[in-house]
């Protein structure tokens, strides 16, 4: 019993371990996060994956055999309890009981007050006593006792289904070397007996990455940093793979449509499977476990965001690299993922709270420069709606760790980024400056031809400057231009009028560039001042993203792939059976009560004996005890 | 246990008319609605029909409150013609019947009957008593027409969107104040322990206290679709029978404060003796340990089919198992060792504390498969 308890403590403090350590991560993480001499020590303990634990199974063993040493050495005891009927008890002792009572006969007979017992559920046994009297013994509720037996039964069988779905085939077979966890990514066929379990492998779960179209004869089994190949029974093609969408735009269900032809006799079973309907065959239960990318196709628009060079086009595919000579640098793009649904918080305006909505497609990728250091890009395809306003947004970050740092670019009136795009372009031209500039200054209040000249020659260089690096670099300028004692109020002027500076040329150029394209408007009209703000802003903070490399996603072909997994479970089956026992032997030990009467009538006596106990003491027994006696009283 | 009180006529005759109306009730939503529904949630409805028609028989405050609250479910389904903007329409909609209204008066109600119950227990006087439990019993009955308008009012969004009210955390508070004051309720008729709802009543305000928070601070109160892994009907009877444990749980943790209370002689002539307090505790968590018990192994059925795995050591299951340890030790403590009083008092306590985690700190502080109730 003692013994019972402490593995159950240990059980739980083990399990309690596994909650707050998150488990089976990489390996790095934990590194991470103990440095490397905790590391060492909690991977020997094997606290990475505690329920996997060499340790944590042989508790399972130990509760096994304990539980059961228990019921073996409990149950004889049990039965013989149970057939025994306690007759042989004295008058003294039944007057000993809490619940003994004696009254007068009045009419006593044995065969109605036993007929009166069993209408109560009591199994009687009647027993004349030579030269002493009449012994009535009933009891009731016997079953409490079996429940004893049931519940303990039922862990036992409960662990047993739970060691055999546990990897144990493996761990033996890793222990004397016959099996080794593989690290390396290798093409499936050159993966050595050593790293594949075979089809009969008692248990697993396994899982499975299959691309639209694909086709796969074997999983894969997580083991600690590496994997396995777990060989299965048939092949899985997935012919189509299919997320659902509520109204609101939330996923409502992932479906595969899976063929799936068995290896010997070659019949094969079309089934779509989903979340909480999966597909069971040749005893390997196949669920909907995941999905992303299978290899995406993205036609791009390259934009440099700081030149006036014109776009061009560019074709990717996900988990492939595409190489760029851009701006002198040698640059690989790796493309990581696509999403076609993205559901984010987004609000309407400030007043409204924000929403959970589709914002469309996007897509994830590494830009990586010649030294081998990536910044990761995340960019959506559709302008999102931010305070009333249209902004296409595309996040950069240093390392996984960060958050990314959004890049938001104002949409024009058609929704797209073409404005912006015509904007910078403008910007980068110097000859339409100057013309913007002088532009401004006809029409201007400068009237002597010094002062015009004097704020040409300013003019251009704040633009010059603001084209090179954005307003940073226009206030960078500027502590040259201003004599070191002006005040900071004044400093703060002359910003402001430096951004004004800005603002105006860049609405001239909007304005000529309107005037020439006359049936092409790319600006809106009603709200020019806020876009050309968020625009110069967008501009500015271009010079933050890392590379001033915009890729813009034109079309796209989605090609999705699902995560399988794939169960062996014959423990299911005793885990279940164990999980009946278990409700039915608690009922049995929670609410039945096991009753004992005795009525007891001397020889010659016209006295009767009432005796009544029960092996756990409880309240409500008690008042039964009192209503019963009366009952008893009143027929005899 | 104890003596069977024969009905009375006009009892029988009431429980013959509930059990026909149920019966009526079932058959009609059978022929209107079997298109919509598969073979286990045929099941389903009439199991809950059969458990209903038991308990209005055993119990005929149940009735009552099931007679009322279908009432007025019924009530505010037609107030709604159809579409949500009938909340706005209509007065009765918008103060008393519409999902949101009735759960607020019933977050309303429960705080009221808590003061009521410790007037109760300090005056003494029988009113105070009787007031307290009706005012329970209608913030019951108008958190079961919220939950079941609620579930209505889901489908209005969007036929698709439709589904039964226990699908995340704001839902199943709810649904834990109404579980923990029906038990609590049924056990004051039975056990005549009227004094104990100054306590239980403790518990079921600091769940409101936290579905106020909920709703003003985060608008969980939002009907959600559900995601695909809910998408079950072992949902429909995971979560209810989950929740009966922990209520169970948590009154055994609210009478085991009066005990301790009791025992150390504070406001000590104002409750019950000992040994009922016990044996209360005793009632609850027995109970208790096997709703626990069915549903973690619900669960486990359940996530054999959504994970692909009966155990998967996740948090929350793992937490459930060590809830289901913790009471089982209790009870082998009291049922084998015999042991009692304070002791058992305090270890129902610390129950409380280990059971909220798994309930609600599990999705606090970890992370795992269940998709429910992130804060
Ligand atoms: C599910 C709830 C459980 C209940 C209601 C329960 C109930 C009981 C009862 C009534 C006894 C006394 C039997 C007797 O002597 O008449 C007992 C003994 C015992 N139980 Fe449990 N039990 C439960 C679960 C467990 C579990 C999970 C274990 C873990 C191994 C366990 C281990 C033991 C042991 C070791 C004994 C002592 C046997 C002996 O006399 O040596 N029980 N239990």
């Amino acid at each position: 019993m003692r013994f019972a308890i402490a593995m159950f403590s240990f059980l739980a403090i083990a399990s309690i371990i596994g909650t707050v350590l998150k488990q089976n991560e990489p390996y790095n993480n934990y590194i991470i996060k103990f440095g490397q001499f905790w590391f060492e020590i909690f991977e020997k303990l094997g606290m990475y994956n505690v329920y996997q634990a060499f340790w944590f199974l042989l508790i399972l063993v130990f509760l096994i055999i304990s539980t059961s040493l228990c019921i073996s050495r409990n149950t004889p005891k049990i039965l013989k309890d149970y057939k025994s009927f306690q007759d042989r008890v004295r008058e003294k002792s039944l007057l000993s009981f809490k619940h003994s009572y004696q009254f007068p006969l009045k009419n006593f007979s044995v065969k109605k007050t036993i007929s009166f017992l069993k209408s109560h559920n009591y199994k009687v046994k009647h027993k004349v006593i030579e030269g002493n009297g009449d012994l009535i013994v009933a009891k009731k509720g016997d079953l409490q006792k079996f429940g004893y037996i049931f519940t303990h039964l039922a862990i036992v069988i409960i662990s047993i289904g739970g060691l055999l779905d546990g990897n144990l085939v493996f761990k033996v077979q890793e222990l004397i070397g016959t099996k080794q966890i593989q690290m390396e990514d290798q093409p499936l066929s050159k993966i050595p007996l050593k790293g594949r379990m075979s089809e009969d492998n008692l248990s697993y779960r396994a899982s499975i990455l299959l691309s639209e179209g694909d086709t796969k004869t074997a999983a894969i089994l997580r083991a600690k940093e590496g994997y396995l190949v777990q060989e299965i029974p048939f092949s899985i093609t997935l012919k189509n793979f299919n997320i659902k969408h509520y109204s609101t735009g939330q996923p409502k269900s992932f479906e595969s449509e899976l063929l799936v032809t068995d290896k010997k006799t070659g019949e094969t079973i079309n089934k779509t499977i989903s979340v909480n309907k999966p597909l069971t065959y040749k005893g390997v239960t196949i669920y909907q476990a995941a999905f992303e990318d299978g290899g995406s196709q993205l036609d791009l628009l390259v934009w440099d965001l700081n030149s006036s060079q014109p776009s061009f086009k560019m074709n990717s595919e996900i988990f492939k690299n595409n190489k760029l000579t851009f701006e002198n640098q040698n640059l690989t793009l790796e493309f990581k993922d696509f999403r076609k649904f993205n559901i984010l918080e987004v609000g309407q305006n400030e007043e409204k709270k924000p929403k959970p909505t589709n914002v469309g497609p996007n897509f994830l990728y590494k830009v990586r420069n010649e030294s081998g250091q990536a910044k990761e890009y995340q960019t959506y395809q559709l302008p999102m709606l931010v305070d009333g306003k249209y902004f296409f947004m595309s996040g950069m970050r240093n390392s996984p760790q960060e958050e990314f740092k959004y890049l938001k670019i104002p949409a024009d009136d058609n929704l797209s980024i073409e404005g912006f795009m015509v904007l910078k372009s403008l910007l980068n031209n110097p000859q339409k400056v100057q013309n913007a500039i002088n532009k401004g200054i006809n029409t201007s209040a400068f009237t002597t031809a010094g002062k015009k000249e004097a704020f040409k020659l300013g003019a251009k260089n704040i633009i010059n400057a603001f084209v090179g690096g954005g307003y940073n670099s226009v206030v960078d300028e500027m502590d040259l231009n201003i004599p070191d004692q002006a005040s900071i109020a004044d400093k703060e002027k002359a910003i402001k009028t430096y951004i004004n500076i800005i603002y105006l040329v860049s609405q001239e150029l909007v304005r000529g560039y309107q005037v020439k394209n006359n049936d092409d408007i790319v600006f809106p009209i009603n709200d020019a001042p806020r876009f050309i703000q968020d625009a110069l802003t967008a501009y500015s903070d271009s010079f933050f993203y890392g590379v001033p490399l915009y890729l813009e996603l034109k079309e796209f072909k989605e090609v999705q792939a699902s995560g399988l997994q794939l169960t062996k479970s014959p423990g299911q089956f005793w885990v279940y059976l164990g999980s009946i026992l278990l409700v039915l032997g608690i009922f049995c030990m929670i609410y039945i009560q096991e009753i004992r009467l005795w009525i007891f009538r001397k020889k010659g006596s016209n006295r009767l004996i009432v005796s009544l106990a029960t092996n756990r003491d409880r309240m409500d027994f008690d008042q039964y005890a009192i209503e019963f006696k009366d009952k008893i009283k009143k027929i005899t | 246990m104890g003596l069977k009180m024969l009905p009375n006529i006009k009892d029988k005759f009431m429980n013959y008319s509930f059990s026909l109306l149920l019966a009526c009730l079932t058959i009609i939503a059978i022929s209107k609605f079997n298109n919509f529904m598969d073979n286990y949630e045929l099941i389903i409805l009439i199991g809950s029909a059969i458990t209903f028609t038991w308990m209005g028989n055993v119990w005929s405050n149940f009735r009552k409150l099931f007679l009322y609250t279908f009432l007025l479910s019924f009530i505010s389904i037609y107030f709604y013609k159809g579409t949500l903007e009938g909340i706005e329409l209509n007065f009765i909609l918008k103060y008393f019947l519409s999902s949101q209204s009735a759960i607020m008066w019933m977050t309303a109600l429960y705080p009221l009957s808590l003061v009521t119950y410790w007037v109760y227990l300090f005056s003494k006087q029988d009113f105070y008593g009787n007031l307290a439990t009706k005012i329970t019993w209608i913030a019951t009955m108008m958190g079961f027409v919220g939950l079941l308008v609620r579930w209505y009012e889901s489908y209005l969004i969007g036929i698709d969107v439709g589904h039964i009210p226990v699908s995340n955390l704001y839902e199943v508070f709810v649904l834990f104040c109404l579980i923990t004051s029906l038990l609590y309720l049924h056990y004051e008729e039975k056990l005549e322990i009227k004094k104990m709802g100054a306590f239980v009543l403790i518990i079921i305000t600091a769940a409101v206290a936290f579905i106020l928070w909920y709703t003003f601070e985060k608008g969980a109160n939002e009907i959600q679709p559900l995601v695909p892994a809910l998408q079950s009907y072992w949902m429909k009877i995971h979560v209810p029978a989950n929740f009966i444990g922990y209520g169970a749980f948590a009154m055994a943790a609210m009478i085991s404060v009066a005990y301790l209370l009791k025992d150390k002689g504070i406001i000590g002539s104002y409750l019950p003796e000992l040994n009922v307090l016990d044996e209360m505790t005793y009632k609850a968590i027995s109970i208790g340990f096997i709703f626990f018990t069915i549903a973690t192994i619900l669960g486990a059925v359940w996530a054999a089919e959504a994970w692909g795995g009966y155990w998967s050591w996740d948090p929350k299951e793992t937490w459930a198992l060590i809830v289901w340890l913790n009471y089982a030790a209790w009870l082998h403590l009291r049922l084998i060792k015999g042991l009692r009083g304070t002791v058992l008092a305090w270890w129902s306590l610390g129950g409380l504390v280990i059971t909220t985690f798994a309930f609600l700190g599990v999705n606090l502080f970890l992370s795992g498969l269940h998709s429910y109730g992130e804060l």
